[in-house]
């Protein structure tokens, strides 16, 4: 194997851990600008993170809507169908399962209960696709644009939906029913954590076999590689599209009823937990593979409640791991950037140099 | 007409060790390939001290490209390029203007809300203060030749086309260039624009600038040039120098570059014609319009009908509607006007797959663009059409197994030079890529096989191996739509031909009634 192929096959693994890295290393200078200690911090994170088994536990738990929305993600991205509306789709899933479930609690047994909430959840959420979808196919809108501004709508229809029509009338605060205890999402046999962990690894695996396996995934997956020959081999592109939208806006709906069955039990308004970000860093930085998903959904969960406990204990802003998220996307873009010029230098120059 | 083998020997010689000192830029043996295409090809081209040379080419025979190697905006795989008698090594669009190579650009480079005199003197090299007056006063010295009226601190959106792009020579000029390139120059311009630019063309030459005119266009070529470069195919097939362009009358002149452009070879022979003129018609088209990409009339009331076993070839200049046409066969470009039917059904405007179904599949000139996946691989790019049929899926399951097989019998039927089915597409080479496209169309047991430029920028070998393919395929009894602007092709497979131009069929001949001549011409737009 020469230099260049061993660099060229290399990169995309080790690129991801040096994106991390930078990122966390920027952290690091803005934490002591903040006048904090950032080794202290990092210590705070790690050693609660990965070092106690309720941080474990509760950073599995955290994974499940990760999974779920990357599961969504991975099949708009390879598609080349920019779902930036994951948000928007969550709220408006866990909105619905949050009406939905209270309901149902108690009327009819917990499994088909635990069923109909969450397809409640996955309606809620592609009717919030359904839109840019069409808006893209029929009128040739681009779904960046209007899936960010859905997101917009969402979070103020739904923080109004459960101030009034949907509202719990014995509380006080804007929210929807409490589903009982008895009807969340059971546990995984002998462990504290819920079995929508369960949900999100099929989701992820469902989505590797979509792609791997059937004609559907191959049509996608051509579509995202590039639309003009996608119409040439007489696939049904706006079908396609449209598809890879609702699947995707699926998926975020079932990530918005795994957080009100599973953890939070209602729908209150003004929540947003803003999965979307974190689900577009982690997709990205798995370059896109379905199975390396999984890892970096832990990672990324773990980040999450490393963010609560740094602020709880180092007294670190909880946003903080919003910025360490943004960075990610920031060096991965220079990372992609670097990769590409080099490949190409190295063109450039093997020729020059057998030239002369 | 005298022999065509290219060169211009006579004028080349004779000239030659009295202007050796008058070469300013010579490139030599230059190569440049880009994936699945050679778009330079050894390509030796030399530019004299004040003159005027025109790199004359259809659509994809390597100019650009030459001429971004030149202004470094592309770097040759192989080559040399000496100015001045010395070796340079050009890597950038700065070291060409260092080394006085300046372009001018098919689009503008101008900013629309700064001034013609901030336009010319930005980016004049480290200076990190514009010293506006002192250039001013040069500048007004120069401009002499080139009939700007406007005051020099007008700014540049006001100008009209034209006038922008005597700002964009001027700056070029002003930088001290002694060799400017022009891309195209006339193609946004009006006849009078065109008759100016060319006014200032001949006074920068007087003053001692080498103009090297890039352009499709012969008459343009012929009437400001003092040398032209004929390419073809990423090949340099001929240059006249100026006793060429001067001493023979036009059209001879002319026959004579239309030959090099499109390439003259003898015509040959071929039969079975008899049996074709009896077959009933496989496809037919009916007063067939269809609007081009920009949603300009691309094809307009086109009427054929053609038979099993027949190979029709479509001469023409690229874009003169020809892909638009393929795409209306291919059902994938909306007719507005007219009726496709195949086999006495009409499927007009019915769509990608449904026309795959009826038997019409397309052979795109668009290899990396549009027919196939370059980042997936050779298997996956072999089904890319009938993904849905069996063996390859079954319930909308893939069947790898049977993907794989499919790859590799076509491979080996094709004599495809790819290590293995996944193999990743962009790493083979352009004939190889051409030919698994064309195993993946023929795999499709079509009727009708639409080729949209089958051989372009592919080696001989592959070219015949094509060709023979073509052939060979039209004898099972399929209908071949031919589209090239490779007149010898055309001529070589073709049992009838039709010319198009301006997305109308200006004429169809009989194989045995064709002659190279007349069809240049037409091509040309020329009706004689």
């Amino acid at each position: 194997m020469n230099r260049r192929s061993f660099v060229s096959a290399i990169t995309p693994v080790i690129s991801s851990g040096l994106v991390i890295a930078a990122a966390f290393l920027v952290g690091a200078i803005l934490l002591s600008l903040l006048g904090k200690n950032p080794l202290q911090a990092y210590h705070v994170l790690i050693s609660r993170g990965l070092g106690s088994s309720f941080g474990v536990s509760e950073t599995l738990i955290k994974m499940a809507p990760l999974l779920i929305v990357s599961a969504g993600l991975l099949i708009a991205l390879k598609a080349s169908v920019w779902n930036i509306g994951v948000d928007g789709q969550f709220l408006v899933g866990a909105c619905l399962a949050g009406v939905v479930a209270p309901k149902l609690a108690g009327a009819i047994p917990l499994v088909p209960m635990l069923f109909i909430s969450a397809l409640a959840g996955v309606l809620g959420g592609m009717l919030w696709g359904v839109i840019p979808a069409l808006l893209k196919v029929r009128y040739g809108l681009n779904e960046i644009i209007t899936t960010i501004m859905m997101n917009y709508v969402a979070v103020y229809l739904t923080s109004w939906l459960v101030k009034g029509p949907f509202k719990d009338p014995q509380v006080v605060p804007p929210q929807t029913a409490v589903v009982p205890e008895a009807f969340r999402l059971p546990p995984i046999p002998f462990t504290p954590v819920h079995i929508g962990l369960l949900v999100g690894l099929i989701a992820v695996l469902v989505v590797y076999l979509l792609f791997r396996n059937t004609t559907f995934g191959f049509k996608l997956w051509v579509l995202g590689q590039n639309p003009r020959t996608a119409i040439h081999a007489g696939m049904r592109v706006s079908r396609l599209t449209v598809l890879a939208l609702l699947l995707s806006a699926g998926f975020a709906g079932l990530a918005g009823a795994n957080d009100v069955l599973g953890v939070k039990g209602m729908f209150q308004g003004e929540w947003n937990p803003g999965y979307g970000l974190t689900g577009f860093a982690l997709v990205f930085l798995a370059r896109l593979d379905s199975l390396w998903v999984v890892p970096f959904a832990y990672f990324f969960s773990f980040l999450l409640l490393g963010g609560e406990i740094m602020a709880r204990s180092a007294n670190i802003p909880v946003y903080f791991v919003d910025v360490l998220e943004g960075l990610m996307l920031v060096f991965f873009a220079v990372g992609v950037y670097l990769e590409r010029t080099l490949a190409e230098r190295d063109r450039r120059r093997v020729p020059a140099t057998q030239g002369g | 007409m005298t022999s065509r083998a290219g060169i211009d020997s006579s004028t080349t010689d004779k000239a030659g060790s009295q202007d050796s000192q008058n070469v300013l830029v010579e490139m030599r043996g230059i190569t440049k390939r880009f994936p699945g295409v050679v778009a330079n090809d050894g390509i030796t081209l030399t530019i004299r001290r004040g003159e005027i040379h025109a790199v004359l080419g259809e659509n994809g025979a390597g100019k650009t490209t030459l001429m971004n190697i030149l202004s470094g905006m592309v770097c040759p795989d192989e080559g040399t390029i000496v100015i001045r008698g010395q070796e340079a090594n050009i890597e950038s669009p700065q070291d060409a203007l260092r080394h006085r190579i300046g372009t001018v650009y098919q689009h503008f480079t101008l900013v629309p809300n700064l001034s013609i005199i901030e336009n010319v003197v930005l980016g004049t090299p480290s200076r990190f203060v514009l010293a506006l007056n002192q250039a001013e006063q040069r500048l007004r010295e120069m401009l002499g030749g080139f009939e700007l009226t406007v005051p020099l601190q007008t700014q540049v959106r006001h100008l009209s086309i034209g006038q922008q792009q005597r700002v964009e020579i001027l700056k070029v000029v002003f930088r001290g260039s002694e060799v400017l390139l022009l891309d195209e120059p006339t193609s946004v311009l009006t006849p009078v624009e065109v008759k100016e630019l060319f006014g200032i063309l001949l006074g920068l030459k007087a003053q001692g600038v080498s103009l090297v005119l890039i352009t499709h266009k012969l008459e343009e070529a012929l009437e400001v040039s003092d040398r032209i470069t004929i390419l073809r195919q990423g090949k340099n097939v001929g240059e006249l120098g100026p006793a060429a362009l001067a001493g023979k009358d036009d059209v001879e002149l002319k026959q004579r570059i239309v030959d090099l452009m499109f390439g003259g070879l003898p015509p040959q022979e071929n039969g079975g014609r008899a049996k074709i003129a009896a077959a009933p018609a496989v496809l037919s088209l009916r007063d067939i319009t269809a609007l081009g990409d920009r949603g300009t009339l691309a094809v307009q009331e086109m009427s054929l009908e053609l038979r099993a076993s027949e190979i029709f070839g479509i001469a023409g200049v690229d874009g003169n509607g020809q892909k638009e046409l393929a795409e209306v066969i291919a059902g994938q470009r909306l007719a507005v006007k007219g009726r496709v039917t195949l086999d006495g059904v009409e499927i007009t405007n019915c769509g990608t797959s449904a026309a795959v179904k009826a038997g019409i599949v397309y052979v795109s000139d668009d290899r990396l663009g549009e027919a196939s996946v370059p980042a997936g691989s050779v298997a996956d790019n072999l089904v890319l059409k009938a993904i849905d049929r069996a063996p390859f899926s079954k319930r909308a399951m893939l069947n790898w197994s049977a993907i794989q097989a499919n790859a590799l019998r076509l491979i080996h039927e094709f004599e495809v030079k790819a290590p293995g089915p996944w193999t990743r597409l962009s790493t083979l080479s352009g004939g190889n890529i051409q030919k698994l496209l064309l195993a993946r169309e023929l795999a499709l047991q079509p009727k009708v096989l639409v080729c949209n430029k089958p051989t372009h920028g592919l080696d001989l070998k592959t070219v015949r191996f094509v060709l023979q393919t073509l052939r060979a395929q039209a004898d099972k009894g399929t209908v071949i739509v031919l589209i090239s602007s490779e007149l010898d092709e055309i001529l070589a497979l073709s049992d009838r031909i039709g010319v198009m131009y301006n997305g109308r069929l200006l004429a169809t001949f009989e194989r045995d009634e064709a002659d190279l001549e007349t069809i240049g011409h037409l091509m040309l737009g020329v009706r004689i």
